[in-house]
């Protein structure tokens, strides 16, 4: 016998056998599916299938009732469907869920923003399927991309982490159940998060940037940018706006620099990084003008 | 609620034991070379290429193994394995390597000479500027810049019956290959191809305790950062002072970054109130010796330490707490807390100028610390079952050392409306403002910096943004045809800058039109449109605003693909097109030379993916795979830029690219074991 201890968990009879009863009707590939993943494993007590457990009805709810007979002409009482076209409250299906995951990721999940705009666990997660495509890098973005349209676009611009190749995933940053508190980082702040890949740039340097020091976001876009570098605007444009030092930091740099006409030093190949080139910092004694 | 289970005997569950897995094996081709499609995905070698894929898995009872194989016949390959007794252990072992690919079409003079060292060939005639190169064309030799990056992982957690849980993970990252930086000289610069040779380690450690209705939990984290070398040296092609021959660069220095963070949450049901929090404290630590001043003997004087031992301290709390105590209502409460204080020691610097002139100045280098406090506050209100409104406020400051602007005040609020319509249509729009204030930009200090005291930069400077989205989902009912629209504005005004940027506008859409026609066969289209503005005003004569710059970038995406199941019970077709297009504008109005306009830059990206699969048996499949991509760009920074074109900086004379490969591979894929299939007879 199983304590249902769920106080969320819909009221109603369970079937009388169970997963067996489930499975007189529905015998697709992708419903038995199910028993190729983690929640259909026998020998794990805690698991839906483990001994003792709810079976199918661990998730979707007492099934006495949709799976008894029913009058012809009469629509089948209906039980927690985790698809978009049968629709079940948000959170009716994320409460099932949160029945046994509250513990690893739920209290982080009622924090962020995902929680907040009733995104039910799964918009995200097939617990059907052998491997769930948001758990697998080379797959997991364009689940994420359903939502985050933007995100997509960017990332089909020129310059980009490597997301549409499936060699990186969202979640290599991303921590979505806000495990952070309030970032939605994996880190506690966005450049912890970056100089996880990117560690050299840590410093701390003899000779700082201080927008390096601070946030990598404000010269780079990292979910894609039509510039090398990701960064946001060009350079020398991109560096004008924070130097204005008298001589060349000041003095605009227009299309009469192009090959065509006098070729500048300060616009062409890369520009200010022509010579500046540890514009991440530089731990040169001779470096405070990051020239070394 | 108890329920007795005991005659649920799961007779026809099909549990998965034993092995199984699948294989895909065969060959393909790729038509050209390019970097920009070898960069990540290793599909730019033109030539034969071996396609290796697989996954599968062991499981018995409850002891699991799993294992995955990706493109381990191309340079961008992946392998993990993994398992361990569900509900009590596990273990990961992973592999990844990416390459990453920038120019295939750059030379150089710099030969090798030892780690870190790049000298000039034999027979190279010094000038003054890259037009007396005489022996420029026949010293030039093809280095293609890229590295590789390998990631290798292991990890483990064990989570017995017991209220505490316990993780371990260990990832090493190498990355190790070419890049180019820039090697100035006085007043010329060569763009040198700097090979590195990276390595980071990381570690993170954590116990975690489950209580009734909520958890704690304790984790360590490093991340330690080596450089195979401190320094970078080269020899300077141009013709220079005396003792001026020869350069050296800083490499990144070796760090250390540890961090231990206490993070909880709490929850009550009856009252569906959590509270999540987490604190930590971090250092980072770097104690590389330092280069001198100078390699040029006659200019080189003592250094004020030996090392920087450079150490900032991080520091970070936050906090959420979310109730839904009150009928219909939510209400969020949201604390941060980041700073960053760093601890390294000031000193006085006197700088060699490129190895070429002492300064004379006296420079203090300057530990940049801040701290910023986030605080927000939300709350949403069903009005009616379908109708929510809901608003919120936020003030971010941020308060920094040796910087123009000491506290920066940003307060934001916000409002939302959405509806529901049934299961039918789901429209939500949301607008706000955003004021950015400061105490006061501080003249003095950018005096300091030589700055014009006029300028404001865009991190620092007032700014009000105006910004408004709008959601829209509609799906065809009980049928799997959905539309979701998303279009988003922001408007940014820096109004009290009078140098710097003075405006930024973003204007972003996009649109997906999904149809699940049947079980097998589905349709998608999906469209992208951003258009991103921005003005910014400088002084050549270092006193008011003399040129004006606008940049416009637009970005337009459309995709389409569909996939067809089962045709004839035995063949898969996967389709998937997609196009984007980049156009960046810059227009610059100066005194000295009036209006122009520099050339579009210009970025067209094509890929088109075609997927034939043929089901011969249970176990057996043929595959054909099809991929065309092309990218070409138009680049002013780089178009015409020959390694002489520009007198005071030699460059590798990288082209922009213009790429097309085209990629055919015939694989089979095997299964072994059992596939999941009723146990009905």
């Amino acid at each position: 016998a199983s304590d249902n201890a769920g106080s969320q968990t819909p009221d109603g009879d369970y079937s009388r056998k169970g997963a067996d009863t489930c499975l007189a009707c529905h015998e697709d590939a992708v419903t038995l599916a199910i028993f190729q993943t983690k929640h259909a494993v026998p020998g794990d007590a805690r698991s839906p299938f483990g001994h003792g457990q709810l079976q199918c009805e661990a998730c979707h709810g007492p099934g006495d009732e949709h799976s008894g007979r029913v009058r012809r002409g009469e629509d089948r009482p209906p039980i927690i469907s985790f698809s978009d076209l049968y629709a079940t409250d948000t959170s009716v299906e994320n409460a099932m869920c949160l029945e046994c995951h509250d513990d690893a990721i739920g209290l982080g999940w009622h924090a962020g923003m995902h929680s907040n705009d009733e995104v039910a666990c799964a918009d995200c997660h097939n617990s059907h399927a052998a491997r769930d495509a948001v758990l697998q890098t080379a797959t997991q973005a364009q689940v994420c991309y359903d939502c985050h349209q933007r995100q997509r676009t960017e990332s089909l611009k020129a310059f980009n982490h490597p997301m549409l190749q499936g060699k990186m995933d969202c979640s290599s940053c991303h921590a979505v159940h806000d495990e952070n508190v309030g970032t939605e980082l994996v880190r506690q702040t966005v450049n912890d998060t970056c100089l996880q890949c990117h560690a050299e740039k840590r410093g701390p340097y003899l000779w700082e940037h201080a927008p390096v020091s601070e946030d990598c976001g404000l010269c780079h876009a990292p979910h894609g940018s039509n510039h090398p570098g990701m960064l946001t605007r060009r350079g020398p444009l991109l560096c004008q706006s924070c130097h204005s030092q008298s001589g060349h930091p000041s003095i605009p740099q227009d299309a009469n620099g192009l090959p065509s006409g006098v070729p500048s030093q300060f616009l062409l190949g890369q520009n200010c990084m022509n010579c500046h080139s540890q514009s991440h910092g530089s731990n040169h004694p001779s470096g405070s003008k990051l020239m070394r | 609620q108890t329920v007795d289970t005991s005659d649920w005997v799961c007779e026809f569950c099909p549990f998965r034991t034993g092995h199984q897995a699948d294989f895909e094996v065969g060959v393909g081709s790729v038509s050209d070379d390019s970097a920009y499609f070898d960069n990540a995905s290793g599909l730019g070698e033109e030539g034969v290429i071996g396609i290796v894929d697989g996954s599968g898995g062991f499981s018995s009872d409850g002891q699991q193994v799993e294992w995955t194989l990706e493109d381990l016949g191309l340079d961008a390959r992946f392998a993990e394995l993994s398992g361990g007794r569900q509900g009590s252990y596990g273990y990961l072992l992973s592999y990844r390597e990416i390459p990453q690919r920038k120019f295939i079409t750059t030379d150089t003079i710099f030969e090798r000479s030892g780690p870190g060292e790049l000298s000039l060939p034999a027979g190279w005639v010094r000038a003054g500027s890259t037009g007396g190169f005489s022996a420029l064309a026949s010293s030039l030799r093809p280095r293609d810049i890229e590295s590789d990056r390998s990631i290798l992982g292991i990890g483990g957690r064990y989570s017995a019956r017991s209220p505490f849980s316990a993780f371990a993970n260990y990832r090493r990252q190498q990355h190790e290959g070419t890049t180019i930086l820039g090697g100035a000289s006085f007043s010329t610069s060569s763009l040198l191809p700097v090979s590195f040779d990276y390595t980071t380690d990381e570690v993170d450690l954590g116990v975690r305790y489950a209580m009734q209705n909520g958890f704690l939990s304790l984790a360590y984290y490093l991340s330690d950062f080596g450089s195979a070398g401190n320094a970078f040296s080269w020899e300077n092609p141009f013709a220079s002072i005396a003792g001026a021959e020869s350069g050296q660069l800083a490499q990144p220095p070796d760090n250390r970054f540890q961090q231990l963070r206490f993070a909880g949450g709490f929850g009550s049901r009856a009252t569906g109130s959590h509270l999540s929090f987490t604190a930590a404290a971090g250092r980072i630590d770097q104690d590389a010796l330092l280069l001198p001043y100078t390699t040029n003997g006659s200019l080189d004087t003592a250094l004020p330490r030996s090392a920087l031992n450079g150490e900032v301290d991080t520091t970070n709390f936050a906090a959420t707490f979310t109730t839904r105590a009150i009928d219909n209502a939510r209400v969020k409460v949201s604390y941060r807390f980041d700073e960053r204080d760093n601890k390294t020691p000031r000193e006085v610097w006197s700088r060699v100028i490129t190895d070429s002139f002492v300064s004379g100045d006296s420079e203090q280098n300057t530990p940049y610390s801040f701290q910023r406090l986030t605080l927000s506050m939300s709350a949403d209100y069903d009005l009616l079952d379908a109708l929510r409104l809901s608003g919120g406020w936020g003030r971010r400051t941020v308060d920094r050392e040796f910087q123009e602007v000491a506290n920066q005040t940003e307060d934001t609020g916000w409002g939302r409306i959405r509806w529901r319509f049934r299961q039918v249509l789901d429209i939500e729009a949301r607008g706000g403002i955003a004021k950015r204030d400061i105490d006061r930009y501080s003249e003095r200090v950018a005096v300091q910096m030589q700055q014009n005291p006029l300028l404001r930069k865009y991190n620092l400077a007032y700014r009000y943004r105006e910004f408004a989205e709008i959601d829209i989902h509609a799906s065809v009912p009980n049928r799997p045809v959905s539309l979701t629209i998303n279009g988003f504005y922001a408007d940014d005004s820096y109004s009290e800058s009078q140098l710097g940027m003075v405006s930024g506008d973003d204007l972003r859409f996009t649109a997906d039109l999904n149809w699940a026609i049947s079980d097998r066969t589905s349709v998608y289209l999906s469209t992208g449109i951003e258009e991103i503005s921005s003005e910014q005003l400088g002084s050549e004569s270092f006193s008011t605003a003399d040129w004006r710059a606008n940049n416009d970038d637009d970005f337009l995406t459309y995709g389409a693909g569909l996939r067809f199941l089962d045709i004839g019970d035995s063949i898969d077709l996967h389709l998937d097109y997609t196009r984007s297009e980049g156009t960046s504008r810059i227009d610059m109005v100066t005194a000295s030379g009036g209006p122009s306009r520099f050339p579009d830059l210009e970025t067209t990206l094509d890929y088109l993916y075609a997927r034939l699969a043929y089901r011969r048996s249970e176990r057996l499949e043929l595959a054909a795979t099809l991929r065309y991509q092309r990218f070409a760009m138009d680049d002013w920074s780089l178009d015409d830029v020959g390694p002489a074109t520009v007198p005071q900086v030699l460059t590798p004379g990288a082209e922009a690219y213009d790429d097309k490969v085209l990629v055919f591979g015939l694989s089979f894929i095997y299964r072994v074991g059992n596939a999941a299939g009723s146990n009905r007879n």
